[in-house]
């Protein structure tokens, strides 16, 4: 008989104890993240898309050799005609080698972040990831991201509709791409 | 290089028009910070300043409209009059009341299934840190029903080859009759009652007991074993959890004197000491434990988590219920949320004073608003229930009803007649 109210008395305790613990989460914020229309900032290490500049870049080639999935290709523009020198002036230094063409291969890359790593422009780096997680490809030739000295960060990409080359438009932006040193 | 070139795109932080946040650049949605200091975050001060309005203008709707039931006998006679001038015979006037106040009780389960499986859906998203429907109608998903309604409505109706044709069809319908007849004798408010029977209780017990047949034949006519495995746990959990059910609402019939619902709530009116209101709850110990041991059976008779062992999802399938798709599925969802309205109903009546103000200054607020707000509260602790509990198993569950509740529901009566030779 004590034994059968101890049991009773210890069921009806360990019942309560579990309605506490509901009643306390129920009045806790959701953690939901309504996405379309809420998104959560990664941390500040997330590896996401590329982002490159191509007035940074001196087309060393170095993300290429980083690259372990081979999915970086570049070419070197022509180097510019050094200007004669003019008397009483200081010489003009021989401009950098600058960047033709850049291409991603997103089919290939598995964001492992060597690329950035390699990349030796100071005092910025002209290659990095951004916080960016939200990219859309439907075709193949979609995944293929080509930059031009000129574009902007995302760089172009063949559309599936008209197969020509378009500036990523439909990517939303997580943040401000961070600016990384 | 200069800075502009490189100046990346800074987006407008992006304005959530369902829960009111705003992204900002340095916004974290992680949880254990979320959760360490909730009041902090501007949204969380905002959603508990919403409850709380939404909780006084209700009441000060609610003391504005005022009571709705000593009203109705002069818009009757109003009526009466109007029609007897132009030569309506008595006999007819009586039988269209009767119908317009038959409309109004039909509303009750129509308007409630719509009202509390939205609430069962947020209240369980909640319970599991979710935010539930959000996207239909104009606030936090409110008219998700309704559109769940609707997709259901245009739904194809699935008869099952081998299932029992007519039996299948007839079904829903022994189920859903019951669970609207049953309210007649229920009290939503002072007078607001549709058929003020003395035997209010019986009639309320032996009618809810007919959807047992429903469900039963739900089972046996789908032509599915796990169907008809649902409908026969539902008949014998049914019938076994009917007596301590019935059991434990005898001391509140032997102190009220009267089986009469309405006036059961009636006799709880006033306070002690002008305090402690005359509920039943109060009575030292009898109270109480038929309080617990009517909303465990109840709990038990609306085949709802923990005792759902009649439509247990993971091992029956859903039971009895399985093979009806389209509008027969609803009807049995909107049966059992009817029952538990009903469940919650007859508890604020017998055990919670009915209309009666928790306490004496108070009672500005019309009888139906406190009916009204005990219901709600109740059918909380049914939805609480669900998402807290485990499921019985099945001979667990015979036992918890033969071993424990019925010999304490019966001890329970024996300690009201001890009570009511002590009060006399």
């Amino acid at each position: 008989m004590k034994n059968y109210i101890a049991f009773v008395f210890d069921a009806s305790w360990n019942t309560l104890k579990g309605l506490w613990v509901t009643l306390k989460v129920l009045f806790l914020p959701s953690i939901t993240v309504q996405y379309p229309t809420e998104k959560i900032v990664p941390y500040a290490r997330f590896r996401g898309m590329l982002a490159y500049d191509a007035e940074a870049c001196i087309a060393c080639g170095m993300c290429v050799r980083a690259c372990p999935s081979k999915c970086i290709a570049l070419a070197k523009a022509a180097a510019a005609p050094v200007p004669a020198p003019v008397e009483g002036q200081p010489a003009v230094p021989p401009a950098k080698p600058k960047i033709e063409w850049y291409t991603i291969d997103y089919g290939r890359c598995n964001f492992c972040g060597l690329c950035e790593e390699s990349c030796p422009t100071k005092p910025k780096k002209a290659l990095w990831h951004s916080l960016d997680y939200e990219a859309i490809f439907s075709t193949r030739a979609e995944m293929v991201r080509r930059w031009k000295r000129g574009d902007d960060l995302w760089g172009t990409a063949r559309k599936t509709a008209d197969g020509q080359l378009a500036p990523i438009t439909d990517q939303i932006h997580i943040q401000s791409v961070p600016v990384r040193k | 290089m200069t800075e502009e070139t490189i100046q990346p795109k800074v987006l407008e932080p992006v304005f959530n028009h369902a829960n009111g946040r705003l992204l900002m650049p340095e916004t974290r949605y992680w949880p254990t910070d979320m959760w360490k200091s909730p009041w902090s975050l501007p949204t969380y001060r905002r959603g508990a300043a919403v409850l709380a309005g939404l909780i006084l203008g209700i009441a000060g709707v609610a003391w504005f409209i005022g009571e709705i039931g000593p009203r109705l006998a002069p818009i009757y006679t109003l009526a009466e009059q109007f029609a007897l001038s132009y030569g309506v015979p008595a006999f007819w006037i009586a039988v269209v009341w009767t119908f317009i106040k038959g409309v109004f009780v039909l509303l009750a389960p129509a308007l409630n299934a719509l009202f509390a499986v939205w609430w069962e859906r947020k209240i369980s998203a909640h319970i599991q840190s979710r935010m539930g429907p959000m996207y239909v109608g104009w606030w936090h998903g409110a008219l998700q029903t309704l559109a769940d309604g609707i997709k259901l409505f245009l739904k194809e109706d699935i008869v099952p080859d081998c299932a029992d044709k007519v039996v299948h069809w007839l079904a829903p319908v022994v189920v859903l009759i019951p669970a609207i007849l049953v309210f007649a004798p229920v009290p939503f408010g002072k007078d607001l009652i549709y058929a003020n029977i003395d035997i209010g209780t019986v009639y309320v017990f032996a009618v809810g007991g007919v959807s047992v047949m429903g469900i039963i034949m739900a089972g046996w006519s789908s032509g599915n074993k796990f169907s008809l495995l649902g409908g026969l746990r539902s008949a014998a959990q049914l019938v076994s959890y009917e007596l301590p059910r019935t059991f434990a609402v005898l001391p509140v019939i032997m102190l009220a004197g009267t089986l009469n619902i309405a006036d059961i709530a009636g006799f709880q009116a006033g306070y002690w000491g002008g305090i402690v209101p005359r509920w039943f709850i109060f009575y030292p110990v009898v109270g109480q434990v038929a309080f617990i041991v009517f909303l465990i059976a109840s709990v038990a008779e609306t085949n709802r988590v923990p005792f759902d062992i009649p439509e247990a999802e993971s091992e029956l399938v859903a039971g009895f219920n399985t093979e009806y798709s389209g509008m027969k599925f609803a009807l049995f969802f909107l049966s059992e949320f009817a029952y538990v309205l009903l469940s919650c109903l007859l508890m604020s009546s017998f055990f919670f004073g009915g209309g009666a103000a928790p306490l004496p200054f108070l009672d500005f607020l019309p009888s139906w608003a406190w009916f009204l707000s005990k219901t709600l509260i109740l059918m909380f602790c049914f939805l609480w229930f669900r998402w807290t509990f485990p499921r019985f198993r099945v001979d667990r569950l015979m036992d918890f009803n033969w071993k424990f509740l019925l010999p304490v529901s019966l001890l329970n009566i024996a300690a009201g007649g001890v009570l009511i030779w002590l009060l006399s």
